[in-house]
């Protein structure tokens, strides 16, 4: 998935786009491409009064378990900005991630749980 | 850590209620976030209207199932607009299948969203959302025009009810798992 996010010129979201661009480097992908937007993470022990305030907001939110989707949506900013600096402070040791939605290792045990879980509901 | 996440996509055309259904059974009021896309990502053919215009936005709304203390169930409705792929490459990507939404009164809609989950092999089921309680078709006229294969599952649902949509839920997981291949 290599596309631009931002391209400059557009105003409004796009505007609002440019600090949070020059803030990952002008990475446009994580580099773990197994980050996905179910994938959840959480905050571990660590300084982070260092932090740029954006990526500071995002480990407020990480307190618990919580998805790069729903990071993106209580923060406003967009999907792919969110995974790039998750990415960024998955890399620096500020959070831990769970496992990634793979269908391919999903086993069958797994899918029992979310079965038993949905009856229950 | 052993935090898993497991993804639904509820795809389905233009207004046929996802976000409802995502709604009805989530336990969070359905979240929204943004993509933006520039125009290099818009299909070429569709951006009729938007010269001039080099980024999009497009709104992905979800919501969440927690299922034990560490697996959560993410739902993710597809974005309205058919042309957003890129998107839906993205929601697929490790999902476990897709709920995709029928409304008999324009079954021409939800096409392109089986023939996509079809083309990649990823389990899915056609849910007829019942608006108003009519039901214009059979099932087997409804399979005949959507030209479902025999063993894709074709269930009822009206997208406003929890209990309905759990069970669309549940059909997906128990389909999903019925194409896993044997194992220990
Ligand atoms: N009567 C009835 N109305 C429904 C049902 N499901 C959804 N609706 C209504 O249909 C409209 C469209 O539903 P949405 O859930 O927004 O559909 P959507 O697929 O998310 O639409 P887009 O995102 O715009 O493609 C809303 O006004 C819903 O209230 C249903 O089962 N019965
Ligand atoms: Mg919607």
């Amino acid at each position: 998935m290599t596309y631009d996010i931002w391209d400059g010129d557009d105003d409004g979201e796009a505007g609002r786009l440019v600090p949070l661009y020059i803030l990952v480097n002008g990475r446009t992908t994580p580099r773990n491409t197994n980050l996905d937007l179910a994938t959840q993470v959480i905050a571990l022990p660590a300084d982070t009064s260092r932090l740029e305030q954006e990526y500071r907001e995002i480990m407020n939110r990480c307190s618990g378990w919580i998805s790069i989707a729903e990071i993106g949506a209580y923060l406003h900013r967009p999907l792919t900005i969110t995974k790039v600096m998750v990415d960024v402070l998955l890399e620096q040791g500020f959070l831990g991630i769970g496992a990634p939605a793979q269908r391919k290792i999903a086993d069958r045990r797994l899918l029992e749980t979310v079965l038993a879980g949905l009856e229950r509901l | 850590m052993d935090r898993k996440s497991v993804k639904v996509v509820v795809a389905g055309g233009f207004g046929t209620g996802k976000t409802t259904l995502v709604g009805s059974v989530s336990e969070i009021p359905p979240l929204t976030t943004e993509e933006v896309l520039t125009q290099a990502s818009v299909g070429v053919d569709d951006t009729t209207g938007v010269e001039g215009k080099t980024s999009t936005t497009v709104a992905l709304d979800f919501g969440r199932i927690t299922i034990t203390s560490d697996v959560v169930l993410y739902l993710f409705g597809t974005p309205g607009q058919d042309r957003f792929w890129f998107i839906w490459d993205e929601l697929a990507q490790g999902a476990v299948g897709a709920i995709v939404l029928v409304d008999t009164r324009r079954l021409g809609t939800s096409f392109p969203a089986i023939d996509y989950f079809e083309r990649r092999g990823i389990p899915f089921v056609a849910a007829v959302n019942r608006f108003f309680g009519e039901c214009l078709y059979s099932e087997e006229e409804i399979r005949t025009a959507l030209k479902l294969d025999p063993n894709v599952p074709l269930l009822w649902c009206d997208a406003r009810d929890r209990s309905s949509s759990k069970k669309a839920l549940i059909e997906l997981v128990r389909h999903a798992m019925a194409r896993l291949p044997v194992s220990t």
